[in-house]
């Protein structure tokens, strides 16, 4: 049975992506939709103006020359007594059409070249050459000199500074084409044997549909404020025609004895850039500093108050572990809207043992993690529980305080080495400043430390490796990398993210056996984050597998592994095609139906019974995390004993035709960008 | 490995039929023009068929190719020498308008979820796009869209829906629909399932083997999990650094590979059994193979030599070829 | 690099190239031979006919301009028609004068530039949407009305500095440096709202970068972060963007001369296009150019220094 939608038009779905879009971007940022406004007023008076305006733009009014406003001119007189306002708006027609040349001709033609070279790599080659040295043209010195040899025909001199404009436009989407040229959906389009033509028509230029619209509200602007510059120094339209640079370049002769002169033009050309600018600003967002992984001061400030308030309110740490263990009670991360991201975290770590946070993307277990650092990225932050270690609670710890735990006591290594090393500093550079920071230790100390400590990660030419930059090595060697930078503390606790995830197997292979000796060695614990099994099962004593921002059972790991309780871990076990191998494997796999809820969709009581196989009604209440049968570990659910007794096994089924619920509440992609970065973290 | 599917040499079953897919001596080189010669060979010198209804596992690391062959024979990239048959007919060099003629029969499954629907585009005009291209009408594509929707078990109604509605198991249970809808007799998985959780890789990875066992589907299953391609294929390439390391029956190669990377990849992919990968731990470690950060081997001769065990000078010489040991084909001249 | 830097300066010549041919048929194109503009309105049929065919202006079109560029080359871009001036005396005399204006507002645009947008990004909240609103007005505030403005504040209310002129270096440094000021400050505020705008996305794309946040994972001081780090990754941008801003600017030199009475090449091209004195502008086209290019060359070269994945290879 598949379960039904209710119907939902294409032209429907338009109309409402339609509003979502403009409500989204342009009309919900007051200076755009001020810029909207205002250049809506301007487009319908100047094309309306011959039938409102008070005065013909030659009508002399000898009573009152070089006048400010008064009643019957608004805006006042020039100095032959001709009317501001109507002067203004009689040209305002011709200016706005004039520069509405250069934007067609100046995206239009940057966005053709940018389809063909982002279509054909030779292609590329020769229009990047002749667009670099379009670029460095003194342009204006060009048009002047056009001018010079057509005389001041304003459309044709528009147009020319379109092709002169259209390189800049080239750079700017180029990088764009070329990315949606590499889509996926772009091979298949090839497979399906659509030419380039068809592919640049059909795939590539509608998404770059919002780029071309903020390309050509900024070239508006830049053709208005040239055509101006023009007519100010002379190149305008004929005399008498007035034009807003000439009627400038008047006032400038008056600014002496009718300083006045300078305002009404000024400030409709200023506000009409203006507003073009704003338009072109909002539709294309910059970037957001939401994404930032060092906030800031104003948003830390703001951090650092809740912080503060959240210490306050934190019950005072009751018997604090021992030393070097870390005890996390409680824990809850959320946005910072109130959606929470992980709830009711509790586990430990004693020294010298490795544990595993294990489930699939959109658990919580990166953002666990990085609540031990403090590192939780912007708009995240633990709205409850405790981080004990060292007698301190971290949860509650400002930023300041955390600078002194992080490296020293506690450190990080992430999914992508590459990523995590700054790239265009030396490795020897990075290490160095990083041991002398940490271990007060002078230069030449440092450098020989960092020498011993890439020796000790297993690299072999650590004296040459210390001279490269990142781009030079390779993932694993970065790996290794990474983790001496994280060991230059000497931590006692490593936190480390999907260390291996980005890494090819035998590699990973390699980087486990050095974690592990690292720890026999040192002694220190590791939280291990990751969504491998089989990287549990080599390297983690203990492990907590997570689903859905909680803890659904925690143990040591031969026992998890081996007789697990949890229905979720069951599944996971019995849907990984790593737990068989050769002539064992099965005909087909186990699956879990549906996918892990997104966290606004968490349900009251056991968040996995929508996807279990087991469940019944006594899984509509919240479950606690509670001692298994044996006694051996922990585990939230209702039938955990019941399953184990009977030895109950996830069985494979058909190929799930799972829709509802999770068709039914769209998923919706989140509106804000904060979201999407909380997405990636998790993930 | 399926009973219909001969082993034996490649003269003996192109005698019987034309196989599928046949790729020969392929070598890809990247960059254009000049470049190109000077280039080092990221496919070098690949060869394999893929018979009616078999799945083969294209297994290697980054940097092996393995990609770069599913491009090459798709058309998306450049050969620069050797040849691919498809259905006993030469497309090496197939253009854009003959690979539409072909495309309907030949079709791909990519990695990525997120990027390989256009999110401007309904699922049902994705799905329709393979069919149109080839002149079926609007309704005639749209009510195919919908039945094949339905076979990936997604709702009919999907057809209006756009691909941020769905989550990335569902997505590419769509990329699927897409690949199956112009009936296709060999598909192309591209680490089709790699970006994907445990629990939704395991629906995938159903539905490909329900699809093949209906459809009497050929696949070319790329990945670089050795696992993975266990669990679909009944033969398996084994590439390093674009050359074939081992080739042989799925069972053969994971459970008793005999060339050193071979060993060195099986015994690197850890199983959730703490006990059992604590002896594959052992096994791995005992193996002797050097660091994977070791410098590359230079052109010529065996391109794993510098991590092998087992290398002499000869490796160094000398490119070992492929020769038949037990059940698969080993390219080592000491395994 | 070597190769790169070869690649560069060939790239660089070929561009003067274009731009000379470029120039050569566009004067060609221009209305008038140059025998009419030399001898004025009044002059005979055939004293124009005569002038022209001393000036060579009857000869084949390749031959003119292999004549030109070969001259060019050496130095010499011939007389002015109208006053018969040494075109290549006359520009040498300006060039000091537009290239101390393009380069003070550049050095300013990029001194206020990089403190605005670094200001912008590091301290954000309020700040930072003062800070943008501030420079989108001056974005939108064209030059030459800034500069009359300025003119009515400094010149006309306090006579703080000269309204006009152009005093050389040579002859008061003191002279000159006022001279220049408001000049330089007028073609400086658009150009600073530019560099502000390019260095608070770099500076917020560089925050968004994975590394950051391994530097803090090991205590790195937050100063450092942004001041070394953060900013050290987007200099790139930043420097091309000042590229930009100088080409921009060097051009935009017509209307701060015209407007502040500076004898520079803005001023010849303006006069000269009016006058249609076309070997005049061939020669101020093509001296525009090289200094443009070479200067473009010169910070490119500095960014590609700047990046250590190009100075390595």
């Amino acid at each position: 049975m598949i379960p039904t939608l209710p119907a939902t038009t294409p032209a429907i779905q338009r109309k409402a992506a339609l509003t979502k879009l403009s409500r989204h971007r342009l009309l919900a940022s007051p200076a755009g939709l001020a810029g909207t406004l205002w250049l809506a007023a301007m487009i319908t008076a100047s094309l309306t103006a011959p039938w409102w305006l008070p005065f013909q733009t030659e009508d002399q009014d000898f009573t009152a020359v070089l006048s400010g406003p008064t009643a019957t001119h608004w805006l006042g007189t020039d100095e032959l007594g001709r009317d501001i306002l109507s002067r203004i708006f009689a040209s305002a027609a011709e200016t706005l059409g004039t520069s509405f040349i250069a934007v067609v001709v100046g995206v239009g033609l940057g966005t053709l070249l940018a389809l063909a070279a982002a279509s054909s790599q030779r292609g590329e080659g020769v229009i990047s050459r002749v667009t670099e040295v379009m670029m460095s043209l003194p342009g204006t010195v060009i048009i002047l000199a056009v001018i010079g040899a057509v005389g001041t025909n304003i459309p044709l001199i528009m147009a020319i500074l379109g092709v002169l404009i259209s390189a800049g436009i080239y750079r700017v989407m180029l990088g764009q084409a070329k990315s949606l040229q590499n889509q996926l959906y772009v091979d298949a389009a090839k497979v399906d044997g659509l030419g380039p033509l068809a592919i640049s028509a059909r795939h590539v230029l509608p998404g770059l549909a919002t780029t071309i619209v903020v390309q050509s509200a900024l070239i508006f602007a830049v053709g208005l404020l040239i055509q101006a510059g023009l007519a100010f120094i002379g190149f305008g339209p004929p005399l008498p025609q007035p034009s807003w640079g000439g009627m400038i370049q008047s006032a400038s002769q008056h600014v002496y004895d009718a300083p006045w002169l300078m305002v009404p033009t000024g400030v409709v050309l200023a506000l009409t850039v203006l507003s073009a600018n704003a338009i072109g600003n909002a539709l294309g967002k910059g970037p957001n500093d939401t994404a930032s992984h060092l906030p800031s001061a104003a948003i830390r400030r703001k951090r650092a108050g809740q912080a503060v308030a959240a210490a306050a309110a934190a019950p005072a740490v009751g018997n604090p572990p021992a030393a070097g263990k870390l005890s996390v009670r409680g824990l809850s991360v959320g946005v910072d809207g109130g959606t929470p991201l992980v709830t009711d975290v509790s586990f430990d770590v004693e020294p010298g043992i490795v544990l595993g946070l294990v489930g699939e993307s959109g658990c919580g277990k990166t953002m666990t993690a990085l609540s031990l650092m403090g590192l939780l990225p912007s708009g995240v932050a633990v709205t409850g529980g405790q981080i004990l270690w060292n007698g301190k609670n971290l949860a509650a710890a400002t930023d300041k305080d955390m600078e002194s735990i992080r490296g020293r006591d506690v450190a990080l290594i992430s999914q992508e080495p590459m990523r995590a090393l700054d790239p265009m500093f030396t490795v020897g550079y990075q290490l160095t400043s990083a041991i002398r920071r940490l271990r007060s230790m002078g230069k030449a100390a440092a450098s020989a430390e960092a020498l011993s400590l890439l020796e000790k990660v297993g690299i072999v030419d650590a004296k040459r490796i210390l001279k490269t930059y990142p781009h030079q090595i390779s993932g694993g060697m970065a790996q290794r990398v990474a983790i001496a930078l994280a060991l230059s503390g000497r931590p006692r606790l490593l936190v480390a993210d999907e260390p291996t995830t980005a890494l090819d197997v035998t590699v990973q292979a390699e980087i486990l056996s050095l974690l592990r000796s690292l720890v026999k060695d040192t002694g220190m614990s590791v939280v291990m984050v990751t969504h491998d099994l089989g990287v549990v099962a080599d390297i983690c004593d203990q492990v907590a597998v997570m689903y859905a921002g909680q803890v659904v059972e925690n143990g040591a790991t031969a026992s998890i592994l081996d007789d697990p309780r949890h229905p979720y871990t069951l599944a996971l076990l019995a849907a990984d095609p790593h737990a068989n191998s050769g002539h064992d494997m099965p005909e087909r796999l186990a699956t879990i139906k549906g996918q892990v809820p997104q966290p606004k969709d968490w349900p009251g009581g056991c968040r996995f019974a929508a996807r279990c196989q087991f469940a019944g009604s006594a899984c509509l209440v919240p479950v606690p995390l509670l001692p298994t049968g044996t006694g051996v570990g922990l585990v939230r659910c209702v039938k955990a004993d019941e399953l184990a007794t009977e030895g109950l096994a996830w069985v494979a089924t058909d190929v799930p035709s799972d829709l509802s619920p999770e068709l039914g509440v769209p998923a919706e992609v989140p509106a804000r960008h904060r979201l999407d970065i909380i997405e990636k973290d998790m993930a | 490995m399926s009973i219909e599917t001969p082993l034996r040499s490649e003269q003996e079953t192109t005698v019987q039929r034309k196989p599928m897919l046949e790729v020969q001596d392929l070598v890809v080189r990247y960059g254009h023009g000049r470049k190109t010669a000077a280039a080092p060979a990221a496919v070098d010198g690949v060869s394999f068929t893929i018979q009616s209804g078999e799945t083969v596992g294209l297994v290697g690391e980054s940097g092996s190719g393995k990609s770069t062959i599913g491009k090459a024979i798709l058309g998306l990239q450049k050969i620069s020498g050797g040849s691919v048959g498809f259905q006993g007919e030469d497309i090496t060099h197939t253009t854009s308008g003959k690979r539409r003629a072909i495309g309907s029969e030949l079709r791909a499954v990519f990695q990525d979820p997120n990027s390989s629907l256009n999110p401007r585009k309904t699922i049902g005009a994705s799905l329709a796009e393979p069919l149109r291209v080839r002149g079926i009408s609007a309704a005639a594509a749209r009510t195919k869209a919908e039945d094949m929707l339905e076979r990936v078990g997604l709702p009919r109604e999907a057809v209006d829906r756009y691909p941020s509605q769905f989550s990335g198991g569902q997505r590419q249970r769509i990329s699927v629909a897409r690949a199956l809808i112009c009936e296709p007799k060999l598909v192309v998985c591209d680490e089709a399932v790699s970006a994907l959780d445990l629990s939704t890789q395991a629906q995938v990875l159903n539905l490909l083997a329900d699809l093949r066992d209906e459809r009497g589907l050929s696949y070319l299953f790329i990945a670089h999990d050795i696992s993975v391609v266990q669990f679909l294929a009944q033969r398996v390439v084994v590439l390093y650094r674009g050359q074939v390391m081992e080739s042989g029956p799925a069972a053969a190669v994971t459970e008793n590979p005999k060339h050193p990377f071979t060993q060195a990849l099986v015994a690197a992919s850890p199983v959730p059994r703490p006990a059992e990968q604590a002896e594959r731990r052992a096994v791995r470690e005992a193996l002797g193979v050097r660091t994977a950060s070791a410098v590359a081997a230079g052109p010529g001769g065996c391109p794993f030599r510098q991590r092998c065990p087992l290398a002499t000078e000869l490796c160094a010489t000398e490119r070992p070829a492929l020769r038949r040991m037990g059940e698969a084909d080993v390219a080592c001249h000491h395994a | 690099m070597a190769m790169f830097v070869t690649k560069r300066l060939l790239m660089a010549l070929a561009t003067v190239l274009v731009v000379a041919v470029l120039a050569f048929l566009l004067v060609h194109a221009m209305p008038g031979s140059p025998g009419a503009v030399s001898l004025g309105a009044g002059a005979s049929q055939d004293a124009i006919d005569q002038l022209n065919q001393t000036l060579g202006w009857n000869d084949p079109l390749l031959v003119q301009f292999f004549r030109w560029l070969g001259e060019a080359a050496q130095g010499n871009f011939g007389n002015s028609l109208v006053d018969g001036r040494s075109i290549s005396s006359d520009l040498a005399n300006r060039l000091p004068v537009t290239a101390s204006l393009a380069a003070g507002a550049t050095v300013l645009s990029a001194l206020f530039g990089i403190v605005l947008g670094v200001t912008a990004a590091v301290r954000g909240g309020f700040l930072d949407q003062l800070i943008g609103g501030f420079v989108g007005l001056l974005v939108a505030l064209p030059a030459f009305w800034i500069g009359v403005i300025f003119v009515y504040l400094f010149a006309v209310q306090s006579t703080v500095f000269p309204a006009t002129g152009y005093v050389p270096f040579e002859v008061s440094p003191r002279d000159w440096a006022m001279s220049l000021a408001l000049p330089v400050i007028t073609l400086a505020v658009g150009g600073a709202a530019f560099i502000a705008r390019q260095t608070r996305a770099s500076m917020l794309e560089a925050l968004q970068q994975e590394h950051i946040r391994t530097l803090r994972a090991t205590a790195t001081p937050t100063w450092k972060i942004l001041y070394v780090h953060a900013l050290r990754y987007a200099s790139l941008p930043i420097v091309a963007g000042i590229a930009l801003q100088f080409i921009g600017l060097f051009g935009g030199s017509v209307i701060a001369e015209q407007l502040f009475a500076m004898p520079g090449l803005g001023q010849a091209v303006q006069t000269s296009v009016s006058t249609h004195d076309a070997p005049a502008v061939q020669g101020v086209v093509v001296i525009a150019t090289v200094v443009v290019v070479a200067v473009n060359l010169v910070l490119e070269l500095a960014t590609k220094f700047l990046d250590p994945k190009l100075r390595a290879s």
